[in-house]
């Protein structure tokens, strides 16, 4: 889980470290870098991998905005279920930048 | 390269559709929104105010293509550029400048396709799609009678409350399996041809529902595990704590 917030720690998945350079790249919109993640994930995982990992990564690009933009909450469900590793991960300090 | 047709038909669709009158805003307002969106990656406001501490720490003017109103250059512009950081204060002045709440979701969701699309061919190596051809015509302007003020900054329609003059935005009369009605599909529901708008792309470039919760079987040639960790990265990048 760290890895998920620092793109560098272990996360036990396979070709995490490629992916998560990529999204990087792309969130970002580094053109340079998006390259040679790119060429990267495609010697690791393949033309079809590349591109559904581009999906997600551009998907979330926008549906973060969303849900950043009209203040939906996560529902108590959700909040119980993670409690414990968003408090791990310091996710809820993000709320403390909010204004 | 070959690209996932039902990936490039969906992002077709969507962008198409931006040039069309929406629930609100007409085609053209649509595609200035579109456009004012990508403007705004160089802006230098932005810019200034994504590094402060605070955004209302930095004074100034939008670099703006000028052709909407200032609240919704400023609402384009903060949901491009800074979005992990909005709040209910951010959104409540906003709609005192005079956007209201059903332009206000209209907005979020061109915005919203508008980046979607910009990234994914960023990511694998293709130009920007030129902007959306303009369709003449009158938004719909109709807001469902079964909204109400109950979870988020604007209004919702919760599956429960959808009429029969409503379209079918949770897609219950279809299959009610495939649309939850969770609050991240709530988010745009003020306004449902822009929630289906951007639900229906998005479906294609993540996963529908029942696939998401089905571990038994891998539908893409990324595995569940690896989609949610993009996912997670993502929303870290982005400050979303939903």
């Amino acid at each position: 889980m760290d890895g998920v917030m620092d793109g560098a720690s272990d996360t036990g998945v396979l070709h995490a470290s490629e992916l998560l350079a990529f999204a990087e790249a792309v969130v970002a919109f580094d053109t340079p870098l998006i390259s040679r993640t790119r060429d990267a994930l495609l010697d690791a995982m393949g033309e079809d991998a590349m591109v559904d990992a581009a999906a997600v990564i551009a998907g979330f690009n926008g549906i973060t905005r969303i849900a950043d933009a009209t203040g939906i909450p996560l529902e108590d469900t959700k909040a119980e279920q993670s409690a414990n590793w968003r408090n791990t991960l310091g996710i809820d300090r993000f709320a403390a930048t909010k204004s | 390269m070959p690209i996932r047709p039902d990936i490039l038909e969906a992002q077709t669709r969507a962008w198409t559709a931006i040039g069309h009158p929406g629930g609100w805003w007409a085609g053209a307002e649509r595609v200035a929104i579109a456009a004012e969106t990508r403007h705004a990656a160089s802006c230098a406001l932005c810019a200034a105010r994504a590094k402060a501490l605070s955004p209302s720490m930095v004074g100034g003017d939008h670099a703006t293509l000028g052709s909407l109103p200032g609240a919704a250059i400023e609402a384009i512009h903060r949901i491009r550029t800074d979005s992990g950081r909005l709040g209910e204060n951010w959104f409540r002045r906003l709609l005192t400048d005079g956007l209201d709440e059903e332009h206000y979701v209209e907005l979020v969701s061109v915005v919203a396709i508008t980046v979607a699309i910009d990234t994914f061919r960023s990511a694998v190596g293709l130009d920007a799609l030129p902007l959306p051809v303009v369709h003449a015509g009158t938004p719909e302007r109709r807001r469902p009678v079964g909204i109400r003020h109950n979870l988020a900054w604007v209004g919702t329609l919760a599956p429960e409350d959808v009429g029969p003059d409503d379209p079918d935005l949770y897609l219950t009369r279809r299959d009610p399996s495939l649309r939850s009605g969770a609050n991240i599909q709530r988010a745009l529901s003020l306004v449902p041809p822009a929630m289906m708008q951007w639900w229906d792309m998005l479906e294609i470039m993540y996963m529908p529902g029942p696939w998401m919760r089905d571990f038994t079987r891998e539908y893409r040639a990324v595995s569940h595990a690896q989609i949610e960790m993009l996912a997670a990265r993502v929303s870290a990048l982005n400050l979303c704590i939903y």
